[in-house]
């Protein structure tokens, strides 16, 4: 029996979606929140969620319309929508309950501020929330589906300590080459 | 790395297209219907995003067509949209402008068959309307994370090159006789470099 690709996983990584209406009058408030999460002397709170390669969060205020373009019906959204959307490792379920809880502070301030999330914007009734809310990718693309975020972070430090092992090790006769080489990188 | 997220509004009956030989075609084909077809045969022919793997500076990107959104009570709308909406994000290490060129020339046919369908869209080049086009349908990110900021795609592929390549030597150094080890070292150095 043929299966239907999923068409939000390319490799082991998948591609979520997720957008939510903003409740009336709360859009300036969730922006500021956001945007006050950047600060230098702290990190993103989506760094808690370690299988997380990329993440954003997104206010969409409105579709663009222009009727110089051919368009003869405008179009617009209602209220504003968030769109957060995250590419990460593994499988969805998983994912989010590890964001459901470990992310349950910042999700009452960031969906709470959203149309039917529940009251205690946490668990298992915020990822029934997200995942009714997701919008399946039409096309996911990444040219390194196949590695985790671990795997990129261990292969990018050892990249930089091959360079300086490779800079510092010139001249070394074979036996001290050898030694250092097995000292810097096991063996 | 930089984020751009773009939300175009997809024409009812009008694609854009330009083929081998005959160049650039509009046909009286619903984007709305081309476009998930599009979606399907490019996943499914990892050579039709060669290039954009050749490229080398985008992290992950996505496409999604949206014709309607999940219902969650007033005063949210419950509706089918008039058109169809692309949402289109992508992450990519580089300038903002050289990205938009990257993809302009480089992927001329695949971005007009793309965005062909989207209203308002002026054909990839000239670059400085499609700039304008992309510039009016972009939307930045309230908050944006990645966890490793400082790196390229290009500097990922190779340090996973390299992660292959250094294993196997990495595993048999200690007991290999020093010269035989040294020689086996130069070698993977000329076989590595350019991962490094």
């Amino acid at each position: 029996m043929l299966r239907r690709r999923d068409p939000n996983v390319v490799g082991q990584a998948y591609g979520f979606q997720a957008m939510t209406p903003i409740r009336p009058g709360e859009e300036d408030a969730l922006r500021a929140y956001l945007e006050g999460l950047y600060d230098d002397d702290r990190p993103s709170p989506l760094a808690k969620l370690e299988r997380t390669h990329i993440a954003r969060w997104v206010i969409i205020t409105d579709f663009v319309n222009d009727r110089a373009w051919g368009q003869r019906r405008a179009e617009h959204l209602e209220l504003p929508y968030l769109v957060f959307t995250s590419n990460f490792d593994g499988d969805l379920d998983s994912y989010l309950d590890e964001l459901c809880s470990k992310l349950a502070t910042e999700a009452a301030e960031v969906w709470g501020r959203c149309v039917g999330c529940p009251v205690q914007a946490e668990g298992a009734a915020l990822k029934a929330y997200l995942k009714h809310n997701q919008v399946d990718c039409g096309l996911f693309f990444t040219p390194y589906g196949d590695a985790t975020v671990p795997v990129v972070k261990d292969a990018l430090a050892q990249r930089e300590q091959m360079i300086a092992f490779a800079t510092d090790s010139q001249g070394l006769d074979p036996a001290a080459l050898q030694a250092a080489f097995v000292r810097e990188f096991g063996g | 790395m930089i984020a751009i997220t773009v939300f175009s509004t997809i024409r009812p009956l009008r694609m854009q297209l330009k083929l081998p030989v005959v160049g650039d075609v509009v046909l009286p084909i619903p984007g709305r219907l081309f476009l998930p077809i599009l979606f399907a045969v490019t996943a499914a022919r990892p050579k039709l995003t060669e290039t954009l793997r050749e490229l080398s500076f985008i992290h992950f990107a996505r496409w999604s067509l949206i014709r309607r959104l999940p219902y969650n009570g007033p005063p949210q709308r419950k509706r089918r949209f008039r058109y169809a909406h692309m949402y289109f994000e992508s992450n990519f290490n580089g300038g903002w402008e050289e990205y938009i060129d990257a993809f302009s020339h480089i992927l001329t046919d695949g971005m007009t068959a793309f965005w062909g369908s989207s209203f308002g869209f002026p054909k990839p080049l000239p670059t400085a309307p499609f700039k304008t086009y992309i510039q009016r349908n972009e939307t930045e990110a309230s908050h944006y994370y990645c966890a490793y900021p400082e790196a390229t795609t290009t500097m990922v592929l190779r340090a996973l090159e390299l992660d292959g390549r250094l294993a196997p030597l990495r595993g048999r150094a200690a007991q290999m006789d020093p010269e035989a080890f040294a020689a086996a070292y130069e070698r993977l150095l000329t076989d590595v470099q350019g991962c490094l």
